[in-house]
């Protein structure tokens, strides 16, 4: 009995000290905020690596996107149900008004992040120049670049060619990576609130 | 009973006389005959600095280059971004480089009337001759497109246009994108990028009733950005004590990526996207140099 009471409290006091950090969110908001950290962590631990600061390893980028992948796709969106915005939670209306858009970035997401898996035996761009703005394609593609990081023929939102994670396996990782990054950015873009 | 109708009387046809003499006021200063040759690389690369093409092409309806961009929700009214594209009915393709630089560095269309500051001329006010020339020859390489962006939907008295020019003897400010002598290149340029082309306090500066910026509370952050969103602090005392370093604010603006993992989103996500991805590494560089070490 005294056992049970015991599993019971620290089980209660993790999640109160999750919700806590996470502004008192709790059930679904509280662990799609989870997951989003997670993935942050994930970019916080590989962005020395991609940027030549750390020493790579092939096996910690390929670990760290398998994380990835399982907080993207369903595993994302199935923590989006109706009526759960509001609140404590980031999530902007049009998570729900856009479901669709929504719903493909998360699976973009996951593609992106299987690619980076895929393309971790790559290493990283040759470290040619000191001029790096093939990162998120700095040239300057006159004045009609879609964006900066319109590689392979687009792959993001509204662009003509899906990417496949196979289209990665080629990839430098760094660019897999830059990839991963620019998903995120485009959901934060329009389905996050930003406020701090 | 007669007095007080003659004060009113003399009111309004005062009123109006001020109007009209407002409506009348020439603002500006010519621009005498532009000849450098402008190449269009580096003309490209200032456009994306400043963030031409990021304002007037609507990447989320269509994305057609510099047809026009996506409405910008303020206090005043909606904003439509117009048509830079070599268009001669929509665009400015009947236009001259003396009028283009005009429009940018002074803020006045060819016919002599002020734009709304949703439009960040201020900051491009000390862009040089061969800059607008670089401009120029970048924008001639636009394909035309014949179809016009959407009119301002600003009600009264938003859409008096003399108003502005009120607003500009009150308000407007010339950027300080001078270089200073004990300081290094980098820091320099950087100061020129943050302050004038990049024009980063447009957005992460607090503005007040008539929509002008609060230059006492430079960088300091908005929490009513056109459409919702809240830029935050940028002062250098911020950022310093959140632990950025200048590298971590380069990759920041090159990538999107924080130094917390964490990724811009909102506007400052297409910043990157359509802005300062597209900088060299020394530009960011630069600007990180400048952010994290000025008086704010």
């Amino acid at each position: 009995m005294k056992m049970k009471i015991w599993i019971a409290a620290i089980a209660i006091g993790t999640t109160g000290v999750a919700a806590w950090a996470h502004s008192g969110a709790t059930g679904v908001v509280l662990e799609r905020m989870q997951g989003m950290s997670a993935m942050g962590k994930t970019l916080k631990t590989l962005s020395p690596m991609m940027r030549g600061q750390v020493p790579y390893d092939a096996d910690l980028v390929r670990s760290e996107a398998d994380a990835m992948v399982g907080h993207a796709g369903e595993q994302m969106t199935r923590l989006f149900p109706e009526d759960s915005g509001g609140g404590v939670s980031k999530a902007l209306p049009s998570v729900w008004e856009e479901s669709e858009e929504f719903a493909a970035l998360a699976e973009e997401l996951k593609t992106a992040a299987e690619g980076l898996k895929l393309s971790a035996g790559n290493g990283l761009t040759a470290a040619q120049s000191t001029d790096s703005g093939s990162m998120m394609g700095g040239t300057t593609d006159g004045m009609m670049g879609g964006g900066a990081a319109s590689t392979m023929g687009g792959g993001m939102m509204g662009s003509d060619q899906p990417m496949t994670a196979e289209m990665f396996a080629t990839m430098p990782a760094d660019r897999a990576f830059a990839m991963v990054a620019q998903t995120c950015s485009v959901c934060h873009q329009k389905f996050r609130k930003e406020d701090k | 009973m007669r007095g007080w109708r003659w004060i009113i009387g003399a009111g309004v046809v005062g009123g109006i006389g001020v109007v009209a003499a407002t409506i009348a006021w020439p603002i500006g200063t010519p621009v005498l005959n532009l000849t450098l040759e402008g190449d269009v690389q580096r003309g490209s690369y200032l456009a994306r600095s400043s963030g031409c093409i990021a304002c007037h092409t609507n990447f989320e309806g269509g994305a057609v280059p510099l047809a026009g961009g996506a409405p910008l929700k303020t206090d005043f009214g909606t904003f439509y971004p117009p048509n830079l594209t070599t268009d001669v009915e929509h665009g400015m393709g009947d236009w001259t480089v003396e009028d283009f630089a005009k429009a940018v560095r002074q803020g006045i269309s060819p016919d002599g009337d002020p734009y709304y500051p949703t439009f960040t001329y201020p900051f491009y006010a000390n862009f040089t001759d061969q800059d607008i020339a670089d401009l120029w020859a970048a924008f001639q390489t636009v394909p035309a497109v014949n179809v016009p962006a959407p009119a301002h939907e600003v009600p009264f008295p938003f859409d008096q246009r003399w108003g502005m020019k009120l607003w500009r003897a009150a308000f407007l400010t010339t950027p300080d994108t001078a270089p200073e002598a004990d300081r290094s290149d980098a820091w320099n340029r950087g100061k020129l990028l943050v302050n004038g082309a990049a024009h980063c306090s447009a957005c992460h500066t607090t503005r007040n009733f008539a929509g002008a910026r609060i230059v006492a509370e430079r960088f300091s952050g908005n929490d009513a950005l056109p459409g919702g969103g809240k830029a935050p602090s940028i002062r250098s005392r911020d950022l310093v004590s959140e632990g950025w370093t200048i590298d971590d604010m380069a990759y920041a603006l090159r990538s999107g990526i924080t130094p917390s993992g964490d990724v811009f989103g909102g506007s400052m996500a297409e910043v990157v996207r359509y802005g300062t991805g597209f900088l060299s590494d020394a530009d960011l560089n630069a600007m990180a140099t400048y952010l994290l070490d000025n008086k704010s």
